[in-house]
This record gives structure tokens, C-alpha cells and sequence, in this order.
């Protein structure tokens, strides 16, 4: 595993992906009616994922169902503690898809905090700031904060009075499968010990089967990526991420507007930016995207962000007042031509974060979740009544302006791949021309075999410990529980470096000196850029990982 | 304000929280009578306790919140038909009623209630309350118990010498990463040792983590919520998670090499360098002073 | 072995506390409520009774407000037979008076075995299991983290300062259970499914005013800054000094 000298041969480099153990599909794929399972429940329709794109499905089945008069047995199983506890966004949210799943509510009744009314952009240098026009793709007037925790508990009870049962606390860890069709999952044990052994309390794991599994896991979801490795579904492009850490604080100065920053504290080889919006005049949501293709093996965002609330903009703001919650979380930004190229099979459909639905140049990824759940709900129907191919969720999509936003946006955060100005440059040119610069496509490397250089450790700059970070998600695992990442145990000291900042939780630790790598498996908050870039995660047992409130 | 204290003794002797409670108990302002229970039998003892607060009309009986004043005192408030104010951590008369001041919320939060119940029934927080010398002198009376309880104590098992609990210690000496081994916690045991079965050794939650300590041992979030008299902190950085856990404790001491570890800013005491010349030092003055 | 289990719904033990603008109560908004830990070893006690006596019931009460319905559920879906709110928007400051409106609900039956946890993690009062028993006459044996029964008789184990008693007891009996009695189990699915169909009563309640009242809530003090006594082994007597003279712990 020699670290590979690259062609200016200064600088050492590694690829990350050389380090990473592969998915173990056996494992995650096993037939129906396998051993070592307790309890076995049938189902209409399971959902695995009580976020927005899986929850807009159940209530638009049930609502469906329940026009037609018919019954449907729908379950949605989610891996938090609580309805909302993994959830995780900025969020601006176009409330286009929440207008098209209840029409008779008005934007006054769904879940928001307050409309946008002022935006700003700026790119920031250390010190100052310089005031940009808000790029088209950004404007979010008529457009409302929101918790994305709020929204989904919202959402849940929506689900719930509507006849779904939504089980809170229960991960789906395998797909169950016969022949080439999807059957349902098998959920995680719960009660292991630290070998993983069960113990006197614990519970075995379930199988919910279902005539359709939605798999609306989330970002870089686990039986999503497991279904399409193991269907051979391509994309053209693979799938990319970014990580974004995200701090609410309670302030003692007001906040009128929804700002953007550029910029500072981002080397130039890094795509990214930061997002500082309004909840309440004095409860401000903020945090730091940056793409996971950066090539400094020491970047480090959860620190970068602390470096960048030392700006005056935000100094100034955050004086005073106090951090109330900490949370982190991935974000599909391969858009257009990252999207698998087909989303539905045999038996499954594959939803919202999950599939990709997201567009980086409007920050955007909640409507189109709802709006996918909405499709699927539709194509599960007509399955369940005719026996019609789930090819037409696909169908309904890709007519849609999901696919459309997403296609006119196509290449712009694949433009970043080389910079961040010349990015720009390109995104400039690619808003003027409505995405028809500079045709084709960008070929993209995915995050993991994108090449690192070995950058220096700086000592951490103060601001919120990564410890104390964990804490503030609300994250109390069980001490005892097995660690439920799957790391190679020899990986060279750059690369245990390389983890330990990746990680915004402090799972990964470099030991000192001698290359050893240390995880702190019940720090993990599910953010999943390790299994983007590194050791691969797998859920552990139900209501693990951090309790999001209002994140 | 007429106040019956309710002592605690053992083998014999009375308990420190005993003179905590006299003294707590004179700053309600009236004359106090104090009584102990020289029996196991709890419901008797209720019996004659009730029966004794109301004979003598007190206005107030005060407990320790200990394992047997909690539950002791809401046995005996039962019984003269009011609640227990329990757990106080300041008290104070209020014309007729009593003010008290009782931590809620695991300490997050502090809550004031207005007792106006008669008698008030009260149980005080131990480590609370410094003994005034003149509770020093307290000679209670030993009540008589007559009627015998449903429940019988038929055997007190004593916990194995040499493992007192962190969540009973007076004193608590952790350790955290700093220690650098499992093996270095010999030095913390011999400070503990140095206090004379006063002390327990505690753990933060990483070298729980790393299996260096059982945990048992464990302070903070996930583990164990301690408030000693005395809590030392050894290679601690002091993590939210495990300041949760031990932030209650009367005066802390923190012992790190790093001076910006975040210890120290809950630490009334901190001294910065090794610990491994620091700790074996302050384990010589303490025996000296224990000499 | 029939058995009642009185629990509370209670601020999850992560909540951050922030006081509501009556100066006297925890400002809700957004804050997670749970079934009492302590409760949870109460009801997991009770359904191993149930399940080693092989016949019984299990049946849940709770005074709260509506929304204690699912802190009822929770317990249901793991496994309890039947539910009592006693519904109310507002516990009782005095714990007598919750005392007394559990003890007037459970009074009707006849229970071998009334459970409770041994606290509340909000307003640790640990005595409504005691007052309880009081009230109806029972024996009552609190904190309790070993218990036997044999017919109608049962041993338990509490901790005490410095050792472990033993108790001896006759049923039917009120029993508070401490953290280490057992290790809760985990929700079933098809437990979750089977308590939206096992039967819930709500009886509205009016508590009476009682001889306590809450005049304040506040934020603990903050600690004073601390000070650093000093660098490396040479600092070790000063701050022997300072513990001896200044804190009084020595």
C-alpha cells in the first residue's frame, strides 16, 4: 500500500478509495425466509426512511387509498429514536411539493418559521466581505425557513392520523430479495454487545416484506447503493458528496435576512459555502457545506467552520449568544448526471436524497424529496391496483421539474471540480445560457478516488470541541454498543490523519505517531461522509446517533 | 418555628449529615428538638416519628435526603397527611411558611416552592449544608418504637471492602486519557488510598471506551452523576459529557498539562503540568495531613 | 399476579432547560417527552411478574396531560395489558396531592403488587410511591434493585449508603424500582402495532391546590471562576492550603 508519488513528485498523495473496503453485499442482500429473524410483518407497502421523501409517499398512498376506498397496509420504518432525530438541512424550502400533497392547507399551515423576505450573498475574505448579486439560481423569495426536523415531525403526524405506522427506532440493515425482486428488509438487532454478541435483553432482528419497498433512506443510503450494485444500475457519473456541519445558536443580535457566504475560510481547490439563516429574529441556523472532493488530506470542516464564525460577519452576530445544537450530515451533489439511471425495479423504488434529487446552484433538495415521494406514491398504486410496471415513478420524474431543474443545472457544481474561480467563471456562463455551456458533460471521479496531498496539521483554533460538538447533537449511543464501521485496520498514519479530520464527530483518532486508528463508534452522528470517503457504515441498533430537535 | 431534626447514626454514632441537619434546621428560626431512630424498621419508626411530630405541634421535620432518609421522610409525611419538599439545597422561614430551594431537571434548573403544609416535611441534600459548631453538641433523643412494620430488614450485606461506589464517595479522584495507560491508574488509587476509604477512583468516558476502567467507574453523561465533596479531575480535558456528570460536585480540582483543557473552566483549583509528578505529590500531603 | 404500574411522562434527561416566561415551569417548546426511566424498569418488573406467574394483567396509570396518552402507549407496546390516563394540564406542586389522586384510582382493585420507579427525572420527588402505599395501607419497600417473590411473599434488594439491605415483605405490597432491577427490553414491532388496539380510559381529574406551591424557577448559579493555584508539583502545596483554608474539604 505504497503511497503513490504523483507526477510533480513533491507533495506525497493517496487515493482514498485504495483504504476503502468494498460494500459487502453478501451481507446486505439475503433471501427471504433466511434464518435469525424474530418477528416477521407483512405489509403493503414498507418505506424505509421517515424523512420528507419517504413521508410524502406514505400520506400521498393513504390519501390515495383513501379516495378509492380501499385499504393499504403501509409501514415506514426509521432508524432514530424519534420522528425527526436524523434529519438534518439548512433549509430554505420551496414549498411547491407540500402545496401539491395538501391542497386544501394553506403555506400558513405547514410547519415553516418565516418567509424569506431579504437575501444576501457575499464572498468573504479573512477580514472583509464583498457583496455579490444573488445568482439567479439563488433566489429563495417566496420561499420559507425551516426545520427539516420540524417539517418531518410535522409530516409523521400527518402520516400517522392518516392510518401509516410509522415505526420510530428500527434501521432496515438488509434487503430481502427473491430472484431479482425486492421483497422488504431485515431490520438491525438491537441489545449486542461490544463482540456483537446478543444479550439477555436484547431483540433479534425483524423482517417487514412488503409487494413494495420505497427505500427513501437519505443521503448516501445504504440499501440504496446495495440495489444498485447489485442491479448493475449505472449513472453517468458516480454519485458525489459534500458535508455540511451545522450549528443552531440562540443570538443576542437580530438577523433579518437569509445570507450566503463564499469564500474564505476555503482554500481555492475546494467547492463550498456557508448558509446563516433566520429560524426567529434570534435563533439562527448556520453551517459550512464543503464538497468531499477536496484535495488537502487535513481539511477539516467541522473546524473550518469554527474558523469561519471568527469572521466579523459572524463574530459579531454569534457575540454574546450560545450554541444550541450541533449536527452534520452529507449531501448528494452529483445532480443531473449522477441520478441512477433508472430508480425503479422490481418490487422497489428508490426516493428523494436517496436517489439524488437534489440541485446545488438553488441549495435545494426538500421539494424535490416530496415531490418524488408524491411520483412513487402514485406508481406504487397503480401497481398495487393493475399490476403496472413502477417504471412509471421513473416516468413521472423524469417528466417532471425534478429531472428538468436538475438537467438545467447539470454541469455547474461539476464545473468546481477544477477550482473554485474558474468554477465560477463557468457557473456564470452556464446561467446565461440556461445549462447549454459548454454542452456535454463533465466527467467526474467519485469522492473517494478523487487524489489527496498530505497537508500539514495545524493545531485546532479554538471555538466548539469536537467532543463537546457530539454532545450538543444530542448523541447518547449506548457506551457498550459494536462498532458499526467497517475500517480497514491498516491504514497508513496520513490516512487515520485524513479520517480523524473528515470526521466532524471525533469518531476516528490517529494515534500518536505509530499510524494506529481509533474509533469512537458511539460518537458517530449517521452524517455518512465516512462511508463516502472511508470506512464503510451500517446501522446499528434503534434510537442510536444524535437527537436532532430543531436542526 | 417549633422544628424536629431527624438524625442518622451508625453503629452508634452520628452521621455527618446528622449535624447538617440541626444546623439547617436553626435557620428556620424557632427552637430545635432532634430525634433519632434506633432501628431498622422504618414503619415503626414512621409510626413513632409521626406520632411524636404531632404531639409536639412542630411546624417543620427535617430529613436527610439520604437512601434512608428518602425513603423515611415520606413514610412519616404520609402519615400526617402533607407531601415532602425533598431534596433541598436552601431553606429558609417565610412568615408562616417555609421557602425551599430543591434542584430539578438532573441540576439544570433550580426550583423555589413556598411550603405552607403543617408540619412542613422536609429532607435536605447531604454535602449541602456545612455543620455549625454548635450542631457539633447534639444530644438527640432516641425514640421509642413500638408498633413493628410489615416489612422486616432481615440482613444489611456490606459492599466489598475497597470498592466504595463513585456515586458514594466523598471524595473522587478521576482519570482521563492523560493517565496515557491503563497501568498509570495506580497512582490515583494511591491518592484514594491516601484519603482513608473516603474516596473512589472515577474514569471519563474515553478510557471507559478504550477498556481501561470498568464502567462502573464511569463520571459524566453516560455514566454516573456524582456530586462529592471533592472531586479531582487527573488528564481530564473535561468534555461536556462528562462535566454533565460531575459538575454538582462541591469543589473540583483539575490536574492537566494542557492549560487551555476546558476542565478548567469549571475547576475551582487547577494546577497545570505532569500529573505524574503532580499526583504523587498531593498523595504525600495528604497522608501527612491523614497522618 | 395482577399489578399496576404508575408511571409519568416526563422532559427527556438531554433536554436543555429553559424556563418559560412565568418564572415557575420549564418553557416546552420543543422539548422531547419520555416515559421515566425509573418507570421503565417499573414496567418491564411488572411484565416479568405477569410473565412468570403465567396469567395476570399489567395495567398502566398515569396522571398527565392528554399528550401522556403515548407515554401510556409506550409502555402498552411493551407489553402491558391496559392503560389509565388521569388527565390533567397540571401536576400537582404537592406530591400529596398527586398521591392522592393515583391512590383514590387504584383503590376500586385489588393489585398483589403496585409498581412505581423510585423518581421522577424532572422533579425528583421519590415519595408518591411511598405516599401511595400510606394512603392505601401497604407495605411499601422503595429504591429497590433485586427483587424475589414466592406466593405472597417478596425479598428485595435496595442500596444504602455503604452496604446492601434486605428486605422481607408480604403482598400485596408498593414497590419503587431503581436503575439495575432488570434491563428494559426493547420495543417489539408487532408490540407497537398491538398497543394502538389495547384499551386506554382517560378520566379527567382536579387536583387540589395542596400545602405546596412553586414560586420560582431558575437557572443554577453559574459557577465563580475558578483560579489556577499554579505550575507543576511545586503548586501542590498551595493548593492544600487552599482546600484546607478556603473550600473546608479537607
Amino acid at each position: 500500500m505504497a503511497n503513490q508519488k504523483q507526477g510533480d513528485g513533491s507533495r506525497e498523495q493517496f487515493i482514498p478509495a485504495r483504504y476503502q473496503p468494498s460494500l459487502p453485499l453478501d451481507k446486505l442482500i439475503i433471501q427471504d425466509g433466511s434464518e435469525g429473524a424474530g418477528d416477521r410483518m407483512d405489509l403493503d407497502v414498507l418505506i424505509v426512511g421517515a424523512g420528507p421523501a419517504g413521508l410524502a409517499c406514505a400520506i400521498a398512498l393513504a390519501q390515495l387509498a383513501n379516495a378509492d376506498g380501499s385499504e393499504l397496509n403501509i409501514g415506514v420504518l426509521e432508524k432514530a429514536e424519534a420522528l425527526g432525530e436524523h434529519s438534518l438541512s439548512g433549509a430554505v424550502v420551496n414549498p411547491r411539493a407540500l402545496r401539491e400533497l395538501f391542497p386544501d392547507l394553506k403555506d400558513s399551515d405547514f410547519p415553516f418559521r418565516m418567509p424569506v423576505s431579504r437575501e444576501t450573498v457575499y464572498l468573504l475574505t479573512k477580514r472583509g466581505r464583498l457583496r455579490l448579486p444573488t445568482p439567479p439560481t439563488m433566489h429563495n423569495r417566496g420561499y420559507y425557513v425551516a426545520s427539516l426536523c420540524e417539517l418531518v415531525r410535522w409530516l409523521g403526524g400527518k402520516a400517522e392520523a392518516l392510518g401509516v405506522n410509522v415505526f420510530t427506532g428500527f434501521p432496515a440493515a438488509q434487503l430481502l430479495v427473491r430472484d431479482s425482486a425486492v421483497v422488504g428488509v431485515r431490520t438491525a438487532p438491537a441489545g449486542l454487545d461490544r463482540d456483537g454478541n446478543p444479550t439477555a435483553g436484547g431483540a433479534a432482528p425483524n423482517d417487514l416484506v412488503a409487494k413494495v419497498t420505497a427505500l427513501a433512506e437519505g443521503t448516501r443510503g445504504l440499501l440504496a447503493q446495495t440495489w444498485c450494485q447489485w442491479q448493475r444500475v449505472p449513472s453517468d457519473n458516480p454519485q458525489i458528496f459534500a458535508l455540511g456541519v451545522k450549528e443552531l445558536w440562540e443570538t443576542k443580535q437580530p438577523l433579518d435576512r437569509v445570507i450566503h457566504t463564499l469564500g474564505w475560510p476555503l482554500p481555492n481547490d475546494a467547492f463550498g459555502g456557508s448558509f446563516i439563516y433566520p429560524l426567529e429574529p434570534n435563533l439562527v441556523a448556520l453551517g459550512l457545506v464543503v464538497g468531499l472532493d477536496y484535495r488537502d488530506s487535513t481539511l477539516d470542516v467541522h473546524q473550518l467552520l469554527q474558523t469561519l464564525k471568527r469572521h466579523p460577519l459572524l463574530a459579531d452576530l454569534l457575540a454574546g449568544g450560545e450554541m444550541v445544537e450541533w449536527g452534520a450530515k452529507t449531501i448528494p451533489e452529483g445532480g443531473f448526471f449522477a441520478l441512477p439511471e433508472r430508480r425503479a425495479g422490481d418490487g422497489v423504488v428508490v426516493l428523494g436524497d436517496a436517489a439524488g434529487f437534489v440541485d446545488v446552484p438553488s441549495l435545494k433538495g426538500i421539494h424535490y424529496a416530496i415531490q418524488s415521494g408524491i411520483y412513487a406514491a402514485r406508481a406504487i398504486f397503480q401497481n398495487l391496483q393493475t399490476g403496472a410496471s413502477l417504471a412509471e415513478y421513473d416516468r413521472l420524474v423524469n417528466a417532471s421539474y425534478v429531472a428538468r431543474d436538475l438537467y438545467r443545472t447539470r454541469n455547474m457544481r461539476l464545473g468546481f471540480r477544477d477550482g473554485f474561480y474558474l468554477g465560477g467563471l463557468r457557473a456564470a456562463l452556464m446561467t446565461l445560457t440556461g445549462g447549454r455551456f459548454p454542452g456535454g458533460k463533465y466527467a467526474m471521479h467519485a469522492d473517494a478516488e478523487v487524489a489527496r496531498h498530505v497537508g500539514a496539521e495545524t493545531a485546532s483554533n479554538g471555538g466548539v470541541s469536537k467532543v463537546d460538538a457530539v454532545f450538543k447533537s444530542g448523541n447518547a449511543t449506548r457506551d457498550t454498543i459494536p462498532s458499526h464501521l467497517i475500517a480497514r485496520g491498516d491504514v497508513p498514519p496520513e490516512v487515520a490523519r485524513f479520517y480523524s479530520h473528515m470526521c466532524p464527530a471525533g469518531v476516528y483518532e490517529a494515534g500518536d505517531g505509530g499510524g494506529s486508528l481509533r474509533i469512537n463508534a458511539p460518537n458517530c452522528v449517521d452524517c455518512k461522509a465516512t462511508d463516502v470517503l472511508g470506512p464503510r457504515w451500517t446501522p446499528r441498533e434503534g434510537g442510536s446517533g444524535p437527537k436532532y430537535k430543531r436542526m | 418555628m417549633k422544628t424536629l431534626a431527624v438524625l442518622e447514626q451508625r453503629d452508634g454514632k452520628l452521621r455527618k449529615v446528622s449535624f447538617e441537619v440541626v444546623t439547617a434546621a436553626r435557620r428556620l428560626g424557632g427552637p430545635v428538638d432532634a430525634v433519632v431512630c434506633d432501628t431498622t424498621d422504618r414503619e415503626g419508626c414512621a409510626a413513632a416519628l409521626a406520632d411524636k411530630a404531632k404531639a409536639g405541634g412542630y411546624r417543620a421535620v427535617v430529613f436527610t435526603a439520604t437512601a434512608t432518609g428518602r425513603d423515611l421522610a415520606p413514610r412519616v409525611a404520609g402519615r400526617l397527611g402533607v407531601g415532602v419538599a425533598a431534596d433541598l439545597t436552601d431553606l429558609a422561614a417565610d412568615g408562616d411558611a417555609i421557602i425551599g430551594t430543591r434542584p430539578v431537571y438532573a441540576g439544570k434548573a433550580l426550583q423555589k416552592v413556598r411550603v405552607t403544609a403543617r408540619p412542613a416535611v422536609l429532607s435536605l441534600r447531604p454535602n449541602i449544608f456545612t455543620p455549625d459548631e454548635a450542631a457539633a453538641g447534639v444530644k438527640p433523643e432516641t425514640l421509642s418504637v413500638t408498633s413493628s412494620g410489615r416489612v422486616k430488614v432481615s440482613e444489611i450485606k456490606p459492599a466489598p471492602a475497597g470498592t466504595l461506589d463513585v456515586a458514594e464517595a466523598q471524595v473522587i479522584i478521576s482519570g482521563g486519557r492523560g493517565l496515557k495507560e491503563p497501568a498509570n491508574f495506580k497512582v490515583l488509587e494511591e491518592l484514594a488510598q491516601a484519603f482513608g476509604g473516603r474516596a473512589a477512583v472515577g474514569a471519563s468516558r474515553a478510557v471507559v471506551d478504550a477498556g481501561w476502567r470498568a464502567h462502573a467507574d464511569q463520571v459524566g453523561q453516560t455514566g454516573k452523576t456524582v456530586s462529592p465533596s471533592l472531586y479531582i479531575a487527573v488528564g481530564i480535558s473535561g468534555a461536556i459529557q462528562h462535566l454533565a456528570g460531575m459538575r454538582t460536585s462541591k469543589v473540583i480540582v483539575a490536574i492537566n498539562k494542557d492549560k487551555d483543557a476546558p476542565i478548567f473552566k469549571v475547576a475551582d483549583y487547577g494546577v497545570v503540568g505532569d500529573l505524574f509528578e503532580i499526583v504523587p505529590k498531593l498523595t504525600e500531603e495528604i497522608r501527612k495531613l491523614h497522618g | 399476579m395482577k399489578i399496576a404500574v404508575c408511571v409519568k411522562r416526563v422532559p427527556d434527561s438531554e433536554t436543555r432547560v429553559k424556563i418559560s416566561p412565568d418564572g415557575k415551569s420549564l418553557d416546552e417548546a420543543g422539548v422531547k417527552f419520555v416515559l421515566n426511566p425509573y418507570d421503565e424498569f417499573a414496567v418491564e418488573e411488572a411484565l416479568r411478574r405477569k410473565e412468570k406467574a403465567g396469567s395476570g394483567e399489567v395495567a398502566v396509570f398515569c396522571l398527565g396531560p392528554a399528550a401522556a396518552q403515548e407515554t401510556i402507549r409506550t409502555a402498552l407496546a411493551m407489553g402491558a395489558d391496559r392503560g389509565v390516563l388521569l388527565q390533567t394540564d397540571k401536576i400537582p406542586a404537592d406530591p400529596y396531592e398527586t398521591a392522592k389522586l393515583i391512590a383514590a384510582a387504584l383503590k376500586p382493585d385489588t393489585w398483589d403488587l403496585i409498581l412505581f420507579g423510585r423518581m421522577a427525572i424532572d422533579d425528583y420527588n421519590h415519595q408518591i410511591g411511598s405516599l401511595v402505599a400510606q394512603l392505601l395501607d401497604l407495605p411499601c419497600v422503595t429504591a429497590v434493585s433485586h427483587l424475589d417473590i414466592q406466593g405472597a411473599k417478596g425479598v428485595a434488594e435496595r442500596e444504602i449508603e455503604g452496604g446492601i439491605e434486605v428486605l422481607e415483605f408480604p403482598l400485596p405490597a408498593v414497590v419503587t424500582a431503581d436503575k439495575g432491577l432488570n434491563e428494559p427490553r426493547y420495543p417489539a414491532l408487532k408490540g407497537i402495532m398491538a398497543a394502538k388496539k389495547k384499551p386506554l380510559e382517560i378520566k379527567p381529574v382536579q387536583p387540589a391546590a395542596g400545602g405546596m406551591e412553586i414560586v420560582a424557577l431558575a437557572p443554577p448559579a453559574e459557577r465563580k471562576e475558578g483560579k489556577i493555584v499554579g505550575e507543576g508539583a511545586a503548586a501542590v502545596g498551595e493548593l492544600v492550603r487552599l482546600l484546607r483554608e478556603e473550600a473546608k474539604v479537607l
